[in-house]
């Protein structure tokens, strides 16, 4: 049964006053998500064991983010996967504002991709503090259509799924993307086979009839680890690549060069009319800016993080920006240099010329805060979220496990933390909040790692208009 | 040394093991098993990721005897294999071995490049 005939919840998700008195999930505009959005209260977060030597499976987190509970800042539940081995990593909404015309349908399952398993849990959170499986898809049925290694989930209008795929069934190349129909199962794949060689991050702008797609590597590739002689044979990606949405096909690849390697995050401005956004470039260390101009788009680097020396290392330290998000309101850019220890707030209300407006140096190898409430941070900040009003922003710390073994050792035997900052969005400021921290050191099982996070009703990096 | 190809040394094998933080365990594979496949039945937990040969989560180090992959192992580079690293997942052994296991086996296969 898709969401949009499920039958009124006993709890509700949150509905928002739409304009046309329809009642689909999400908000109306990103303005009315900045309005209408209530303080999260829960969070999710993908908790990981995967590449170590603890014997449990990889668990969905719920964390209390609610100031007033008792057990503020503390994993209240965890929903372990029904296998080991997964690798979760981004996850994502089975509705978002994307489907807002679409009555009755409901922002209620999570769809959690397995990276290394390629397997694909989709979960109910109908009761948000209890979240359920509804149904699991195993990698064969996904490596029917040649491709593996599931990474960025997106909803798409009415009711469908549209998931990043970085390999074919061997975790070779090229990638793609699988489709899920309304009802979970997989409808194929979405693009002729080829379109693209590498395939990481995507987010789509209907409105302007596009869709930006980056590029990792093939999993065979990044998998094991992050092997130099790879960049130096080309094994890792450098381009972006602009698609016609409703053909489904590129309609224009952009090669970075040098200036552009290992292209991420991907994200659009969330006005739906806009053609502007940025993708981290994380081995760059460069934030690239892309917009349309004369029918076609541009991309190039607007933020560029210089190395740093370090004592211990033989070689400078990239800052290796990881992650980046749009605040809702569009204003910031806020990112997260791994390496260096960092989290920044750019003003990009001119989005071809940001300006930092303030950072937070910690963890990582040179922040300046090295601990939070008497925990070590062992690793720098990484995946970011934001409160829709802007004012919270979140963090935690892990990569990727094999990742994270090379360069931040500690951070697999110590497991990761999820901090907090205040956004003051009116004066461009942010202040870590020393009263919160999520130790994933304390765990049942031992110590895990924790990657993506997402709020219940909608977030920065989930919501597009159509 | 280990090598591709279909495996011919049929029957069931004893592959010792061995931990770096010294325990060891004992796991009898059967002629279409993997070591990974017999490790599990035997309730003896090894890391593990895509069960494929791509990703090198299993990753474990040959140490005496003979395996073969039963498919390509992607993850692994040339480099890796001359120095016997194997895959667990796609492993099967062809005469009694005994293998260097555990989670920080993988981490042998890069470094920090820069450091």
């Amino acid at each position: 049964m898709s969401d949009a005939e499920r039958p009124g919840d006993a709890e509700p998700h949150a509905h928002h006053d739409h304009e046309d008195g329809v009642e689909g999930p999400g908000y109306a505009t990103p303005q009315a998500a900045v309005e209408d959005a209530e303080r999260e209260q829960t969070a999710y977060v993908m908790g990981l064991y995967v590449g170590t030597d603890v014997d449990a499976p990889d668990f969905l987190a719920v964390v209390d983010v609610d100031p007033d509970s008792d057990t503020y800042g503390e994993v209240v539940e965890r929903l372990e996967m029904p296998n080991r081995g997964d690798e979760l990593h981004h996850f994502g909404w089975n509705a978002c504002s994307s489907s807002c015309h679409v009555d009755g349908l409901e922002r209620q399952h999570l769809v959690i991709p397995g990276q290394r398993s390629s397997r694909i849990h989709v979960v109910d959170t109908q009761e948000r503090r209890d979240p359920e499986f509804e149904t699991v898809i195993e990698p064969e049925e996904v490596y029917e259509h040649d491709l593996s290694a599931p990474h960025t989930v997106h909803c798409i209008p009415d009711g469908e799924i549209l998931i990043s795929m970085l390999g074919d069934a061997d975790g070779d190349l090229p990638g793609g993307f699988l489709e899920l129909d309304d009802d979970f199962e997989v409808e194929g794949r979405w693009d002729p086979p080829g379109e693209i060689e590498m395939n990481y991050d995507f987010w789509y702008q209907p409105r302007r009839n596009v869709m930006v797609s980056t590029e990792w590597a093939a999993p065979k590739t990044y998998y094991p680890g992050f092997d130099l002689e790879d960049v130096e044979a080309g094994n890792y990606g450098q381009r972006l690549h602009f698609w016609d949405w409703e053909a489904g096909v590129v309609d224009r690849t952009i090669d970075l060069g040098e200036e552009g390697l290992i292209p991420l995050e991907a994200r659009f401005l969330h006005t739906p009319e806009s053609t502007h956004g940025y993708v981290g470039a994380a081995l760059s260390s460069n934030i690239i800016h892309f917009h349309e101009d004369d029918g076609e788009y541009h991309a190039e680097p607007v933020i560029e993080f210089d190395d740093r020396e370090h004592p211990d290392w033989d070689m400078p330290v990239p800052a290796l920006p990881t992650d980046i998000l749009v605040s809702m309101d569009d204003r910031y850019l806020f990112g997260s240099n791994w390496l260096h220890g960092e989290v920044w707030m750019y003003d990009v209300s001119d989005p071809s010329n940001p300006r930092r407006a303030d950072s937070i140096s910690i963890g990582g190898y040179f922040g300046d805060i090295r601990e939070v409430q008497g925990r070590e941070l062992v690793a720098g900040p990484q995946m970011l979220q934001l409160s829709l009003d802007g004012e919270r922003l979140y963090w935690t710390t892990s990569l990727f496990s094999s990742w994270d073994d090379q360069f931040f050792p500690e951070e697999g035997e110590k497991g990761s933390v999820m901090c907090k900052a205040d956004v003051n969005p009116r004066k461009g400021t942010m202040t870590l909040d020393e009263d919160f921290l999520v130790d994933f050191g304390e765990m049942p099982h031992g110590p895990a790692r924790a990657h993506e996070i997402r709020w219940p009703d909608g977030d920065c990096t989930s919501d597009v208009w159509q | 040394m280990s090598g591709d190809g279909d495996p011919d040394g049929a029957g069931e094998h004893r592959v010792e093991l061995a931990w770096r933080d010294g325990r060891e365990e004992m796991v009898a594979v059967g002629a279409d098993e993997t070591v990974l496949e017999a490790a599990e039945a035997a309730g003896v937990a090894l890391p593990f990721g895509c069960r494929t040969g791509a990703c090198a989560t299993c990753t474990a180090r040959l140490l005496s005897g003979d395996l073969v992959h039963r498919r390509p192992p992607r993850a692994l580079k040339d480099r890796h294999r001359e120095r016997g690293y194997v895959l667990t997942c796609i492993a099967a052994p062809m005469t009694d071995c005994r293998l260097d296991v555990g989670a920080d086996v993988a981490d042998d296969l890069v470094s920090n490049p820069w450091k």
